[in-house]
């Protein structure tokens, strides 16, 4: 914006009387408008200094683009002329990035004011989203094409160019690891056959600066402590249509850990009780993963203790004569620092105790930032909010610290209905609500109600997560289900009513004792079901206590990435009631991150045993081994049959055992598809009836086989986390299987993190 | 089942109690000896109090305070340490807490809208329910 | 803009608004159209109408008002985010316009009005006293001032209750001194709410719980001598005496407190 100084005469510069203002030259902008940024009165003399300050404060309004200030007489004279406003914004000659994209990013915008350090800004804008494109040849000039009533329409020509691709990736220096090892570390990719589709070749230069760093890590993370990559130059090819990069890297020794020592000065710490949970171990290839981890360890302890003010510090002398390092663990007394408030902000439906009750910390505690840590876990874990950051601030001192939580909120119900017309059964209707976070207080509530349909489900499930306030969790379920199951010939009836309450035993362990009354009954078995069922026939009262101990150490365990999982439960029935039996069921899972924490390997091994007190047990009661327990098969796909029976009904089985082993894996794909892969193996059995007869009383006839068979299966499965939830796709065979059992090789399930 | 302990608030160590002189040091020497309190009176420029307890959680039952110990630093108007007074959890009165609560203006969000919100959406768990 | 001519015969004939005839309209006439839209609930066809009054003649008295009803329109249709661009950018372009303390009021209730229930957040609150404190400081003799200073009492107030929801959280978990400091926030910072009072007597409930009584006293004191007739004062009052509280603050047994807690959601 040109502007032209006071034409001061020299003689006289100190003051000018003012006693009008006129201003002309201003369409849109009002005088009023203007006077207000002038600030100066009519009637008091303003002296050289203050005019000048007028005019920039003029200019700096942006409004103008030319502003000029000239007294005349006891006048001032103050003519403007105002930058013309956008009409219309749009881009030119761009194939790869859309104009949806690319608009709104621009600071110039429709109906606002045009100016062209603005406008040459925007080009540069543009000009960069392309270099990030690997178009570094783009070229983009912004041209006004002037409209009536002083508007304009601003158009940006953009020449893209074409893409300039990596030809050749090579590495100078490095004996440890071959060229092919370290073109897999890094992103960039050579120009391949493919080089069109795939985009990671292109030459992009914060790309290479990010290969740098991954090459850093590769070593360090093997011992290679001294690592440097000295020079990462990229060439033009002579067509200038290609760049060859070559990295330049001094590799160093690899160190090993030399002596691994705790030391600490703190009364209250015994050090070798916390030189035990090193995972560091004398003559191990050193790695700065393995010092975090041994930190996290010692912090955790520390927090269990109940010991404020603990730092881990890890102190490293290196001694290159025998190319090892010693890492001294010493426990410090770390700043005397306070969490003086916890705000919570975006809640909008959650309420505020909600989140605050999930943090140990109290305000006016020692700050311990694993405990924030923890408790950041704890917030994501509820499941109510899509982010939920954590993070702290000065408080008004300097041993004052105040902890933020930034929520977002996410949906977490869900409202289904379902009107069906059968010819028989007539209209129905389902209705299905469900929503974990009841009027934002944390309660979960739903209910499911449907008429007519032959899986009639109607139920009513409540839980409060902090009762009274406590640590403890009541939870509430009424059911009235019947089933037409298409696996069997025969209907099922339960009516039932099951309050449960669960609460902490212990640091990783959570006991829950539930009372259940239900009415089971066995309805209309038709001519061609076993004779087995048939004498199940029945309606029976069970009236039953259950304990289920959990014991969970994935969270809140000393290992940050595995843990294990146990839980160990009973129904004890016969407590008033027909029926008499002792059901047992029990898993222990345990899983671990490996491979720089991408890949996940998890054990499990579940077992159940259902023991009768008097008389047979019913088929309601007994196990059945669903897709969730072992996969590849159907419902009730597995398990002793009635082979002589017409439909060969699956009679389910006292007992069961089953082991899973499985591992996931990213699958090399882009982190934002969210896929990864997956392989598993299962192996178990269901077995053991107590009334084998398949004749009637009176004629007994051949007796079922309910001894114990192995059953193995092997597969693959696809994970893909979407937005509806994370699903899990599984395609298994079976290797190991009875002839009369029910295969599925294909299911899809949502994928529990129990 | 085990008990879980935890500490909150915080009390200086004993040696730096000892080393705080009635009469002489004011509000800033006694900042840097002992640290700031916890909390202080309701008046601007009250006395400073330490608070740290311990509580107990077991099982179902309501977190008990096991033990608690207060130091009250008490002012004399010229902001000089008067006196250091301790208290623990027996002088402490247990309080019935009223239950009478200010209202405020603005309206809850009911269960009507709540529902609302969650219309159309599935939940995946039913849906592939095995 | 090649097609012009077909649009413009598609467009009569459906009666859509096509760009081509809002070309040949006055300010005047589209932005009668904008208006008849609004009364009609067409909200987003009015807002949209208004923008094109700015577009088309930038330099008209017409841009100026249909930018100021843009933004009542989309507040009006509860779309805060949009409401607030468009005021600022009134507040932009005419600073010095009478309308612009409507468009400063405008974009101080937009925050207001987002605010919820006092459990939730209070990010917003912030925000809403803030832009609720320009209208008053900047534009005192306006007809908004006197509701702004309504709606900044009523956020004020919305914040102390926030610090007395989680003065209450600690009181109840026994955790005294988080909670005395919580409740002192609400009486030194938070003096001329409603909240005072109560945040008084919670001070006499914290203070003898610690076993500190003549704190509690002076607390009691300064309640007794600035809110005499409050049902709170009333209870600080039994409470010093040593005697039992009154019926409608006392709890009624286990039952009832269960009732209250898991149905009603309350604190006790």
């Amino acid at each position: 914006a040109v502007s032209s100084a006071v034409p001061l005469t020299p003689a006289f510069a100190q003051s000018f009387p003012i006693s009008s203002i006129q201003i002309d030259g201003n369409q849109r902008i009002e005088d009023a408008t203007i006077l207000s940024y002038l600030r100066l009165e009519r009637g008091k003399s303003a002296t050289a200094g203050e005019l000048n300050d007028a005019i920039q404060r003029l200019q700096r309004s942006g409004l103008f683009e030319t502003v000029d200030v000239v007294p005349v007489g006891n006048r001032l004279v103050v003519t403007v002329t105002e930058y013309p406003t956008i009409n219309r914004v749009n881009i030119e000659g761009n194939k790869r990035l859309k104009d949806a994209d690319l608009i709104p990013l621009l600071k110039s915008q429709s109906r606002r004011v045009y100016s062209p350090a603005t406008a040459e800004a925007d080009a540069a804008l543009l000009a960069e989203g392309y270099s990030q494109a690997g178009r570094i040849a783009a070229t983009v000039t912004p041209r006004i094409i002037p409209r009536s009533n002083n508007r304009v329409d601003l158009v940006f020509e953009v020449a893209e160019g074409d893409v300039v691709e990596v030809e050749r990736i090579s590495f100078i220096g490095n004996r440890a690891y071959s060229d092919r090892r370290l073109r897999r570390v890094i992103e960039s990719k050579q120009a391949g056959f493919l080089r069109s589709i795939i985009q990671s070749d292109t030459f992009v230069g914060d790309r290479i600066a990010f290969d740098r760093q991954l090459l850093r890590d590769f070593y360090l993370s093997r011992g290679y402590v001294d690592f440097q990559v000295l020079s990462s130059t990229p060439e033009l090819t002579r067509q200038r249509d290609g760049y060859f990069v070559s990295f330049k890297v001094r590799e160093g020794q690899q160190f090993k850990v030399g002596r691994v020592t705790t030391y600490s000065d703190l009364p209250e710490i015994d050090a070798d009780e916390y030189h035990k949970v090193a995972r560091l171990k004398d003559g191990e290839v050193y790695s700065p993963a393995k010092i975090e981890n041994t930190i996290t360890r010692m912090e955790r302890l520390a927090l269990r203790q109940g010991l404020n003010f603990v730092r881990v510090e890890p102190r490293i002398t290196r001694n290159d004569a025998d190319v090892t390092l010693d890492v001294e663990f010493a426990l410090i007394r770390g700043p005397r620092v306070f969490v003086e408030r916890i705000d919570i902000e975006g809640n909008a439906t959650t309420l505020d105790r909600v989140v605050r009750r999930q943090f140990n910390t109290v305000e006016g505690d020692p700050f311990n930032p694993r405990e924030i840590r923890d408790a950041a876990e704890r917030i994501r874990a509820l499941g109510y909010f899509s982010t939920a950051d954590v993070n702290t601030r000065q408080g008004s001192g300097p041993e004052q610290v105040v902890v933020d939580v930034d929520v977002e909120e996410t949906t977490t119900g869900s409202l289904g209905f379902g009107v069906s017309y059968g010819a028989d059964a007539g209209a129905s209707l389902s209705v299905n609500f469900k929503e974990r976070n009841f009027l934002g207080r944390g309660q979960t509530l739903s209910f499911s109600f449907d008429t007519g349909s032959d899986n009639k489900n109607t139920s009513v499930d409540f839980i409060e997560p902090s009762f009274l306030g406590r640590d403890l969790s009541l939870g509430l379920n009424a059911y009235y289900r019947t089933t037409d199951s298409q696996y069997a010939d025969y209907d099922t009836q339960n009516v039932g009513f099951e309050p449960s309450i669960e609460f902490p035993v212990s640091e990783n362990g959570r006991l829950r004792l539930s009372y259940r009354i239900s009415k089971d009954s066995i309805k209309n078995v038709n001519a061609t079901t076993s004779n087995i069922i048939r004498r199940d026939e029945s309606s029976a009262f069970t009236s039953a206590l259950g304990v289920l101990y959990s014991y969970d150490t994935r969270r809140t365990g000393l290992n940050p990435n595995g843990g294990v999982l146990l839980r160990f439960g009973q129904q004890i029935a016969g407590v008033g009631g027909g029926l008499k039996y002792l059901q047992t069921t029990g898993l222990v899972s345990a899983e671990t991150r490996v491979a720089r924490e991408e890949v996940t390997l998890r054990a499990q091994f579940e077992f159940g045993a259902n023991t009768r007190l008097t008389g047979n047990s019913r088929i309601t009661e007994r196990f059945f081994l669903g897709s969730s327990k072992l996969r590849g098969f159907d419902g009730a796909g597995v398990g002793p049959r009635d082979l002589t029976s017409a439909n060969q009904d699956a009679l389910g089985g006292n007992y069961f055992a089953v082991a899973r082993l499985e591992a996931d894996f990213p699958l090399g794909l882009p982190e934002e598809y969210g896929i990864r892969g997956g392989v598993f193996f299962d192996v178990g059995s269901l077995w053991g009836l107590d009334d084998t007869n398949t004749g009637t009383n009176a004629v007994p006839g051949a007796a079922v086989d309910d001894g114990f068979k192995i059953r193995s299966v092997i597969g693959v499965s696809l994970l893909w986390d979407t937005q509806i939830g994370p699903l899990r796709f599984n395609f298994s065979k079976a290797l190991v299987k009875e002839d009369y059992d029910k295969e599925r090789s294909f299911d899809l399930t949502v994928s529990t993190k129990f | 089942c085990s008990e879980i302990i935890r500490n909150h608030g915080y009390i200086p160590i004993e040696e730096d109690l000892q080393s705080l002189t009635v009469g002489v040091d004011t509000r800033g020497t006694v900042e840097e000896l002992v640290g700031k309190p916890s909390s202080s009176g309701v008046l601007r420029g009250g006395d400073w109090f330490y608070v740290g307890s311990k509580m107990r959680h077991y099982a179902y039952k309501k977190p008990q305070e096991i033990d608690r110990q207060v130091v009250a630093l008490r002012f004399s108007d010229d902001d000089v340490l008067q006196n250091v007074e301790r208290f623990g959890l027996e002088d402490g009165r247990v309080v019935t807490l009223s239950r009478r609560v200010t209202e405020t203006t603005v309206r809850d969000v009911t269960f009507i809208r709540q529902i609302i919100r969650n219309f159309g959406r599935i939940d995946l768990g039913e849906a592939l329910g095995d | 803009c090649g097609n012009r001519g077909g649009d413009g015969f598609l467009a009569n004939f459906w009666g859509s608004k096509a760009e081509a005839p809002l070309e040949t309209f006055g300010p005047e006439e589209i932005y009668k159209r904008a208006e008849f839209q609004l009364e009609d609930g067409d909200i987003d066809e009015a807002v949209r109408l208004f923008g094109e009054v700015e577009r088309l003649y930038p330099y008209s008295e017409w841009a100026k008002r249909a930018l100021i009803m843009q933004a009542f329109s989309y507040h009006a249709d509860r779309d805060y985010e949009n409401s607030r661009a468009s005021a600022q950018r009134f507040l932009d372009f005419y600073p010095a316009d009478e309308d612009a303390a409507y468009a400063q009021y405008l974009l101080a209730i937009s925050y207001y009005d987002q605010i919820d229930q006092v459990g939730r957040d209070q990010g917003l609150t912030f925000q809403a006293l803030q832009a609720l404190r320009t209208v008053i400081e900047r534009y005192p003799e306006s007809e908004y001032a006197k509701s702004s200073i309504l709606k900044f009492d009523l956020a004020f107030d919305h914040l102390a209750s926030k610090e007395m929801e989680i003065g209450r959280y600690y009181l109840k978990r026994g955790h005294y001194a988080s909670a005395i400091n919580r409740f002192r926030v609400v009486v030194e910072e938070f003096q001329t709410t409603t909240h005072t009072a109560e945040a008084l007597h919670r001070l006499v409930e914290s203070y003898l719980s610690l076993g500190l009584t003549d704190e509690a006293q002076t607390a009691g004191a300064i309640l007794g001598h600035n809110f005499q007739s409050t049902g709170f004062y009333q209870d600080s009052y039994n409470l010093l005496q040593g005697r039992g509280l009154e019926p409608e603050a006392a709890g009624k047994g286990w039952l009832q407190d269960i009732y209250r807690q898991v149905i009603r959601g309350k604190w006790l």
